[in-house]
């Protein structure tokens, strides 16, 4: 049995995830934590700290080791290491919503501080694939930014969604780091620079990343699942009700590879191992995990793994000695194993015997009602299932149809579906009431993403007045593009916008393609090239046509530019297509693009304006408030009730600023996700090389300002035309 | 001094029932004692451990479940009989496994509980009691409540024969022949009964109980009165008492208090200067502890607490250390003894494995042709839905002998499922059309690896009612699964007390009509929770009831052809009345139905939610205040600059945190 070998409670409250050990004076590891009122704490346990004269650090109140850092805003992410190797210690990072300090805790002094637009979500430092200097990357809204340590913008790109989680993990095994980053989109992208050289998709926002080694990483999703990927394989994953606060990678049993260590909110911390997902030691905290870090932190030459809970407490562990087997639990192995096996023997005795009933049931008389209560079925009932469009109709919203019925009299009584990312939980209940029992159960089916899904079945299949059912679990994949109806074309309705481009591929596996990924009627049958289908959104309406000539040219035409890019990708995948480049036009969007790029631009002014105006209004309340005191001072109470009643309007005038300022930082980021979100759409509707092509030229025409250099970007791919 | 128990399995049986396994009295010249036990497959079973290993005595053939199983003989000789209460016959074993009784009572139902003393054999279904003597009827009691448990004091050390029979009311009732002598009320409804040290105390009357709500208590049962001595609240909110036991375990002279319970803790208490009892040692084995009992069965010269589970499990705590702490040479010995266990069970595995699938493919089949059938494989589901006084929440409890894959629960009523810390599994609530189909809850339980034991706590409406429906599916094959149903009553919240506040100002609300006593009290049990099915013996009953979330209550008293209820609280009233009249026409029974309205029982009762109210408030209002507080706390370093009142709560911050955790919702709740 591990245990922890010191224990410290401090009395600071930490904020989840921002957490980090740094040897800010070269030698001494100093746990820093972010804690309430926009302040992050340092804990020097090994030199008495010296007395900060400069306004940014104050001794704590509470404890004589622990110092206070007064960043005035609530601290958005946290980090500390190497980011000048000249300086021979580390720095320490802060980011909030709208800033990133790096600052030198041993010499007191900011290193740079920048203002972020996107703001700072999640942050990571080291070095990014041949770029020579250590970057502190931030990961904000659609936006990642990179500094090295003069804070000079060395790298920048654009992401699907907001950030939540950024790590850097060697993906493909060239020796250099690449950039794994988690958003809100459920995807884990892998940047290699501002290349993505691959994407996953999960079911819920990555709220953590964690290299472990090679190519191995470990993630945590936000609804309480961790697991391991190893390149694009998910090897295991696990799901709690409680959720994953913070994962780290470190070796607890001293076997040479990394475990997944979590920090959960219920206080719970497991290391489970890299391959299989086992639990290898578990240790409980009395309040939620704050963060999971590791240093030497006693100073004595062994790496600690250091857990800090959020009300302040902090334990270290040191990895358990070889010689224990990898066993840190407190009860043998064998008695475990033996229990295991012991349950297994039961389990298939239970089956035995189970069988051995059938068998004495079926010899009996034939099947009456009677059997029905005791859950007796004939052997041959199966159970069909079929997935179809359905347009809906006055009542109930169009939606795709899962339908399930029995071969027989049986009815269904229930149907469970666990499926991951289309309902409000991991499953959705069909249960009718006892006098709407049938032998089919049809239920809609409404996915909000166009992503394939397993929909994992369970029915209940028995008679009316069964206590007991028999359990039929299948899966069926409900196909990527299930929301799109075919229907008849109408040259009418087409929409304008339209992507082309040329795939050398044969009409027949196009159509393949298509029954894949749409859900067609039984009866459709499509001729050779060139033809063209027709589909209906059952979302909004919208029109998709596809149509092909025989030259193998590729015309999709919707208003929907996400669609455009899912059906591209979708093929890119399906056909192995490595590079395609696309020509685009989506009138509509490229001109609310427009717009909002106008937007963008009245914001930053106003955003400039009210920042003077407040500048202005600052020092009329200092002069206002010196006035009012001298007034005082002279007993010349009348002057100075005036002098605070201005004082008390200023105060007003400043308050009201400062909410038109918040609402119209809010309408600037917001438009700022667009503009990040239509590059990104842009770049999608690409693969491969053109796809990184129209992203770089994107950006660059964004910040020459050049407008309609960018549309023409969007629409053929390159700059020059 | 430190108690240090290590877990040792000894050997799986069937499933088995409350108190089903005793351990036989050590002979002359071993010291070790046998383990005997019987379970659900109706399967008795004796085994000695030789070097860790379980060696089986004697083993009878399957039969009806075995409900009890006690040890009996001569008085004053070693007590080495064994005697098993299976359906409503009793039969006994030598301990060499010989039967040498066959008792075929005359009762209808199945024995629920048995104890024996010398040639006295007390007996109980449901609601009777029978003592027969050498097998000849002597008594007849009939209960006005299920029966859980019976005790007999012990005959040798008293001048009388005092049987106490544990009823589901809350009350134990003490019996002289065939007469009540008097009922003494106890906090819950009492599972289990136990001599005071095995004996009965110092004065041969000491009666211990345990609760299904988890309380435990001592008292003494004299000829005219009954003393309560000590009571164990259930603080720790662990599960009910299933099995009670007094052994010396730490070998200080004095015995020590087993206890084991349904939520798979296994406690030790020792008592004090005071003979107050103290939790010395508590252990969790993750499932139903069943039966318990102190003794020596491993290894000689090592005491142990032997325990059986739901599932079958024998396992011992015992005193032994672990073999890391034993000689060198002894520690590779364990490990071989370990590994010839491991390596007997894998083949034996293998072997079942191949019949396995040889008998699974017979059944895939068998599902081609036409005629044949498929039968669900029956598994048996231990399950308690009970009221919890403290938050007024109901608390589901599902124990399967496998691992559970899923529960799902339904409800046609509104209730809130509310999270319980003990249970990891992932819960994912669906959203339902409650119009058509009747659902108001659909939440599926997706268990982890292993989880034999669910607990899931609900929140019901007072008026609104129901069935609560569970499907529970295990993770055996061919896959099935369970439905158990559980009634949500009107009124739900309320329990049943034997004394109340006659003081108080009272609604009044009669009934009379062309009905039953059996009608009535159908009504009756339709309406309030733990209220007997069978209507009492008697022209007319009075119940007495106690609103667990307001304190309010009510007094029922009914018999043919008229029903009295007066309570405090008007909604009750209300109810009530809603609720009958519904009842009544269903029945097309003419009610005629008058109420007394009492204008200061509505003043009165809001007086009573008045306090509750305002304390929940302040409560949530210093919560409120804690983060900000303590934040300017760290920003000025020091607390002097805030007023007392301010002070105060950052003093008491985490006892107000921890309260207001106890009780979410409360608030609302009361808001209504």
């Amino acid at each position: 049995m591990l245990l922890p070998i010191f224990t410290l409670k401090l009395r600071h409250k930490i904020i989840p995830r921002m957490v980090a050990v740094g040897r800010y004076d070269g030698t001494h590891p100093c746990l820093a934590a972010a804690t309430q009122a926009g302040k992050v704490f340092i804990h020097n346990p090994h030199t008495r700290s010296r007395n900060f004269s400069a306004s940014r650090v104050i001794q704590s109140p509470l404890e004589s080791d622990v110092s206070l850092l007064n960043i005035n805003q609530a601290v958005s992410c946290l980090t500390a290491g190497v980011l000048n190797p000249q300086l021979g210690y580390d720095a320490l990072l802060v980011g909030t919503q709208t800033n990133l300090l790096a600052y030198d805790v041993y010499n007191n002094s900011d290193l740079f501080y920048r203002e972020v637009a996107d703001g700072a979500n999640a942050i990571v430092l080291g070095t990014l694939g041949d770029i020579s200097s250590p970057l502190a990357i931030i990961g904000g809204n659609c936006a990642l930014q990179g500094f090295d340590h003069e804070g000079n913008d060395l790298f920048w790109t654009v992401t699907g969604d907001n950030v939540h989680s950024l790590a850097l993990c060697d993906f493909d095994g060239d020796g250099k780091k690449e950039l794994l980053v988690g958003s809100e989109d459920f995807d884990i992208r892998v940047f290699k620079e501002d290349e993505i050289v691959a994407e996953m998709t999960e079911t819920e926002i990555i709220t953590s990343l964690c290299p472990m080694y090679g190519s191995r990483f470990g993630y945590a999703l936000s609804n309480g699942t961790v697991g391991v990927y190893d390149k694009m394989a998910r090897y295991w994953r696990i799901k709690s009700k409680n959720h994953a606060m913070s994962i780290h990678a470190f070796d607890l049993n001293s076997d040479g590879v990394p475990e997944l260590i979590t920090g959960w909110s219920n206080g719970k911390v497991d290391a489970r191992s890299d391959r299989t997902g086992e639990v290898i030691f578990k240790d409980n905290f009395p309040s939620a995990i704050a963060g999971v870090v590791e240093g030497d932190y006693r100073m004595d030459g062994h790496t600690q793994l250091i857990c800090c809970s959020v009300d302040g407490e902090i334990r270290g562990y040191l990895p358990g000695p070889t010689d224990i087997g990898g066993n840190l639990m407190d009860t043998s192995v064998e008695q475990d194993l033996l229990r295991e096996l012991s349950q297994k023997k039961q389990n298939l005795l239970l089956e035995l015997r189970n069988y051995e009933e059938n068998t004495k049931a079926e010899s009996s008389s034939p099947l009456s009602e009677a059997d029905g209560n005791r859950g007796i079925i004939p052997a041959n009932t199966k159970l069909h299932t079929a997935l179809s469009v359905n347009l809906g109709s006055e009542t109930q919203a169009a939606h795709a149809e899962l339908c399930i019925s029995t071969s027989n009299d049986t009815i269904i009584r229930a149907v469970l579906i666990f499926a991951e990312g289309i309902f409000i939980g991991e499953s959705h209940v069909v249960h009718p009431s006892t006098h709407n029992l049938s032998s089919s159960v049809c239920i809609p089916v409404t996915p909000p993403k166009d992503v394939p899904v397993d929909l994992h079945l369970k029915t209940f299949v028995g008679y009316r007045s069964s206590t007991q059912f028999h359990v039929f679990e299948l899966t069926r994949q409900l196909p990527r593009f299930s929301m799109y109806a075919l229907s008849s074309p109408d040259s009418s309705s087409e929409p304008l916008s339209y992507v082309n481009f040329i795939i050398a591929e044969r009409a027949q596996r196009v159509v393949i393609w298509l029954s894949q990924n749409f859900l067609l009627p039984e009866d459709t049958n499509i001729q050779n090239a060139p033809f063209q289908v027709c589909f209906t959104s059952l979302r909004n309406g919208g029109q998709l046509y596809i149509k092909i000539k025989p030259s193998g040219e590729i015309t999709v035409n919707t208003d929907d530019i996400d669609l455009a890019g899912d059906i591209i990708q979708s093929m890119a995948s399906f056909f192995a297509i490595e590079d395609l480049q696309v020509e685009a036009d989506f009138p509509a969007y490229f001109e609310e693009l427009r717009k909002v790029l106008v937007k963008v631009d009245e914001y930053h002014s106003v955003h400039q304006k009210l920042s003077a105006d407040m500048a202005d209004n600052s020092n009329l309340l200092r002069i206002l408030l010196v006035r009012a005191e001298d007034a005082r001072l002279m007993r010349d109470m009348k002057t100075m009730k005036n002098r605070y009643m201005e004082l008390y309007d200023l105060n007003k005038d400043l308050l009201n600023g400062y909410k038109i300022r918040c609402s119209n930082h809010t309408e600037l980021l917001g438009n700022l996700k667009a503009v990040n979100q239509a590059i990104q759409r842009a770049g999608r509707l690409r693969v491969g090389k053109p796809k990184t092509q129209v992203i770089t030229a994107c950006r660059d025409a964004i910040r020459s300002n050049n407008i309609n250099t960018l549309f023409r970007i969007m629409r053929v791919g390159t700059a020059s035309s | 001094m430190d108690l240090n128990l290590n877990r040792a399995d000894y050997l799986q049986v069937g499933v088995t029932s409350q108190k089903t396994m005793k351990l036989l009295p050590a002979s002359k010249h071993r010291a070790t004692q046998k383990v005997v036990i019987g379970d659900q497959d109706g399967v008795v079973m004796c085994f000695g451990v030789k070097k860790g290993e379980a060696v089986a005595v004697f083993k009878t053939l399957p039969g009806q479940k075995i409900a009890r199983l006690e040890l009996g003989g001569v008085l004053n000789t070693p007590q080495e009989k064994i005697f098993i209460a299976t359906g409503s016959e009793i039969r006994g074993f030598t301990k060499r496994g010989k039967q040498f009784l066959s008792f075929e009572t005359n009762l209808t139902e199945s024995i629920k509980a048995m104890h024996i003393s010398g040639s006295d054999l007390f007996l109980s279904a449901s609601y009777i009691y029978n003592h027969y003597c050498d097998c000849k009827d002597q008594h007849y009691y009939l209960s006005g409540d299920k029966i859980n448990d019976i005790i007999c004091f012990p005959v040798e050390r008293l001048p009388r024969i005092t049987p106490v029979l544990a009823c589901q009311d809350r009350v134990l009732r003490v019996l002289q022949g065939s007469d009540l002598m008097y009922e003494v009320e106890v906090p819950g409804p009492p599972t289990v009964l136990a001599l005071y040290n095995g004996n009965g105390g110092d004065s041969g009357e000491d009666l211990l109980f345990g609760t299904s709500d988890g309380k435990l208590g001592l008292i003494q049962i004299t000829t005219s009165n009954p003393i309560h001595k000590w009571e164990i609240r259930n603080e720790k909110k662990r599960g009910g008492i299933l099995c009670i036991d007094s052994f010396d375990i730490m070998g200080d002279g004095v015995k020590e208090l087993l206890v084991g319970r349904d939520d798979g803790m296994v406690e030790v208490y020792s008592f004090d200067n005071a003979n107050e009892p103290v939790l010395r040692f508590d252990q969790t084995l993750s499932e139903s502890i069943t039966s318990i009992q102190g003794g020596c069965v491993g290894k000689d010269g090592y005491d142990e607490i032997v325990v059986s589970t739901y599932s079958g499990w024998v396992t011992g705590l015992t005193t032994e250390p672990v073999h890391k702490e034993s000689g060198p040479g002894e520690e590779l010995k364990i490990n071989q003894e370990m590994q010839n266990k491991i390596s007997s069970l894998r083949s034996e595995l293998e072997h079942l494995q191949y019949k396995v699938l040889q008998e699974r493919e017979k059944y895939q089949q068998s599902s081609q042709s036409s005629k044949a059938k498929s039968a669900v494989p029956s598994f048996s589901v231990n399950d308690k839905f009970i009221l919890n006084k403290d938050d007024a929440s109901y608390s589901l409890i599902l124990e399967v002998q496998t691992a559970i894959d899923n529960v799902l629960i339904q409800s046609d009523v509104p209730i809130d499922l509310l999270d319980v810390d003990k249970n990891s599994a992932v819960v994912s609530f669906s959203s339902c059309d409650s119009e058509s189909n009747d659902n108001f809850l659909l939440a599926t339980y997706r268990c982890q690896a292993n989880t034999t034991r669910l607990e899931l706590k609900i929140r019901s409406i007072e008026g609104q009612y129901g069935t609560l429906q569970a499907y529970v599916t295990p993770r055996i094959q061919p896959k099935t699964c369970q439905v158990h149903q559980y009634q949500i009553k009107p009124l739900s919240l309320h329990q049943r007390t034997h004394f109340i506040d006659h003081d108080r100002p009272m609604n009044t609300l009669t009934l009379t009509g062309q009905f039953s006593f059996a009608e009535v009290h159908s009504w009756v049990v339709f309406c309030l929770p733990e209220v007997p099915e069978k209507p009492p013996s008697g022209e007319g009953v009075t119940f007495y009831f106690q609103n667990t979330f307001l304190d309010t209550q009510l007094e029922s008293t009914y018999r043919k052809g008229e029903g009295v209820f007066k309570s405090d609280n008007i909604s009750t009233i209300s109810i009530l009345k809603d609720v009958l009249s519904k009842e009544a026409t269903k029945r097309k029974i003419n009610l005629n139905i008058s109420y007394e309205i009492n204008e200061v029982s509505v003043k009165h009762t809001l007086k009573l939610i008045h306090p509750k109210l305002e304390y929940q408030l302040l409560l949530a209002k210093k919560v409120q205040l804690i983060d900000a507080l303590k934040e300017l706390q760290v920003h000025e370093g020091n607390t002097d600059f805030l007023i007392p009142e301010y002070r105060c709560i950052l003093e008491e911050a985490d006892h107000l945190q921890e309260e207001y955790k106890k009780q979410p919702a409360h608030l609302e709740r009361l808001y209504g």
